[in-house]
């Protein structure tokens, strides 16, 4: 006990008095047995896992494994719609992980995990051991929920919601739209990644309509009855997009218990349970989703889709030696945020090490905040601090809450969404 | 078994963690204060008005909030300290 109350202080003690944490890349790295993590998935929970790892124990191995060599970030994804971004500004690649960060990188996908033997197979067919698995494999779409709508329809009818090929798709498809036409956004039901994100995307494509093409509209179909900062959203709506009014540029219809169950792919329709039809020029189908297909296939889901973990170490509920964060994981009522998910990777960095270290991990102290524009000059947000409470992860009563409607308010938040997606992927892979 | 300031420093590293997603350490480029450019008395004291309503702000007075004037005081130490 005494033994690692002592490593642990020194090690705290030595990333606060390097003054920054990319100090690490200085430490030199030893011991004989050194304990190997891998990290599978490089977005913002799995790189923030694999960089936190490495600081705050450098002894480790840590092996990050993911396909892509650069990452296509979807926070700001939204900004590209109304040309505030170009999509090329997205991408971050993997280099300060393995250059600053010493995370062996992997370019390749796990074909399956043999959890007995704490074992990953790699799709080129070499395996790899751990004595610690960290999943962060973000989302997978249900293509079963919507009939008519599969993978390969979505290169006609794209959801953009892993930012990419599609998001470049849907610019130029609105691009593409006549004066006069229609956007038609199908809204996923909860939980979903980002839940402001299919009203932020209404507001920038309306945005650019206004400019471009004025006789355009946007409709939003929605399976819930209410959304994520529904009131300040339809306040901005109202401001600038004549919402409630019969030249509105917006319009959000809820269409709860009757969800879309078609597409009809010809007359660029969907069609609901109730047999309600819906057109658009431009169909933005985002399906239902749950998590990333390895997490699946290793049995680590639950019926819902989703992966339940103890939060106060993330490790599985079904493995104790694999930790699962980000987006696939169940972290509810902490929403499926770029922000959370970086929160939760740190959390469960400081378990994974003080694990490997037989000492028991800390109190965890969880945050979201995520900010939207309604317009570049127009930013809202919502945050809110999480704790266990009884085992389970609470909201910290009076605290959080969403941002002022106000014009100073909105303002200076359009400003701190810009800081904050660009701090935000600095402190995630840089 | 521990002592409590160094149990006090892993609840301040814990907390710490998540002010850094938005505030730079350095480099205040991104339209944020940087957190090294602010001594632990100073940044105290922000933490402490901001929960209490003193100094307004567009999100840190609901941050703020979540924190008790101990774990507010123990985070700016440790972060006053990088």
């Amino acid at each position: 006990m005494a033994d690692w109350s002592r490593r642990r202080f020194l090690r705290t003690g030595a990333v606060a008095t390097a003054g920054s944490l990319s100090a690490c890349q200085t430490w030199t790295i030893g011991g004989a047995a050194r304990a190997r993590v891998v990290v599978v998935g490089g977005g913002f929970a799995g790189a923030t896992a694999a960089k936190f790892i490495r600081c705050y124990d450098p002894t480790i191995d840590v092996t990050l494994i993911e396909p892509k060599s650069a990452y296509i970030t979807c926070p700001a994804s939204n900004w590209t719609l109304a040309g505030l971004l170009k999509p090329a500004r997205l991408l971050v690649d993997y280099r300060d992980l393995v250059d600053r960060y010493q995370v062996r990188l992997i370019g390749d996908r796990v074909a399956a995990i043999d959890a007995d033997r704490r074992k990953l197979v790699l799709a080129d067919g070499d395996s790899l051991r751990y004595d610690r698995l960290v999943l962060a494999p973000g989302i997978d779409f249900d293509w079963q929920a919507i009939a008519g709508y599969d993978a390969e329809m979505a290169e006609r009818f794209p959801h953009a919601w892993q930012a990419g090929p599609q998001t470049e798709l849907l610019i130029r498809q609105i691009q593409a739209l006549p004066d006069g036409g229609r956007v038609l956004i199908c809204a996923p039901p909860d939980p979903y990644r980002c839940p402001p994100g299919p009203y932020e995307r209404a507001s920038l494509i309306a945005f650019w309509l206004k400019q471009h093409k004025p006789n355009a509209k946007v409709v939003i179909l929605d399976p819930k009855p209410s959304f994520s900062k529904q009131k300040l959203f339809e306040s901005g709506w109202r401001r600038y997009f004549g919402y409630g009014t019969p030249a509105a540029s917006i319009e959000w219809l809820s269409i709860a218990n009757n969800p879309v169950v078609r597409l009809e792919a010809a007359g660029r329709a969907v069609v609901t349970d109730f047999g309600d039809r819906f057109t658009g020029d431009v169909l933005n189908i985002i399906p239902p989703q749950r998590a990333g297909r390895i997490a699946a296939q290793a049995g680590l889901t639950d019926a819902g889709g989703w992966c339940p973990v103890d939060p106060w170490t993330s490790r599985s509920r079904f493995n104790e030696f694999i930790h699962v964060i980000g987006d696939a994981a169940d972290y509810a009522p902490i929403p499926k945020s770029a922000f959370a998910a970086n929160s939760e990777a740190k959390v469960c960095a400081r378990a994974v090490v003080d694990l490997l270290n037989g000492c028991p991990p800390p109190e965890p102290h969880w945050l979201n905040t995520c900010y939207s524009l309604i317009a570049p000059d127009h930013g809202i947000s919502v945050a809110m601090v999480y704790r266990l409470n009884a085992g389970r992860i609470a909201p910290v009563p009076g605290a959080g809450g969403v941002s002022a409607d106000s014009p100073a308010a909105v303002a200076l938040e359009a400003g701190y969404a810009v800081a904050a997606y660009r701090n935000l992927r600095k402190d995630s892979f840089e | 078994m521990l002592t409590s300031a160094a149990r006090a420093d892993f609840a301040a590293e814990a907390i710490a963690a998540n002010c850094t997603i938005c505030h730079a350490r350095e480099d205040g480029d991104v339209g944020m204060p940087a957190l090294a450019d602010q001594s632990a008395e100073k940044l105290r004291q922000s933490l402490l008005d901001f929960k209490y309503d003193r100094k307004t702000a567009t999100l840190m007075n609901r941050i703020a909030k979540g924190y008790s004037d101990t774990e507010l005081a123990v985070v700016a130490d440790y972060l006053g300290k990088r």
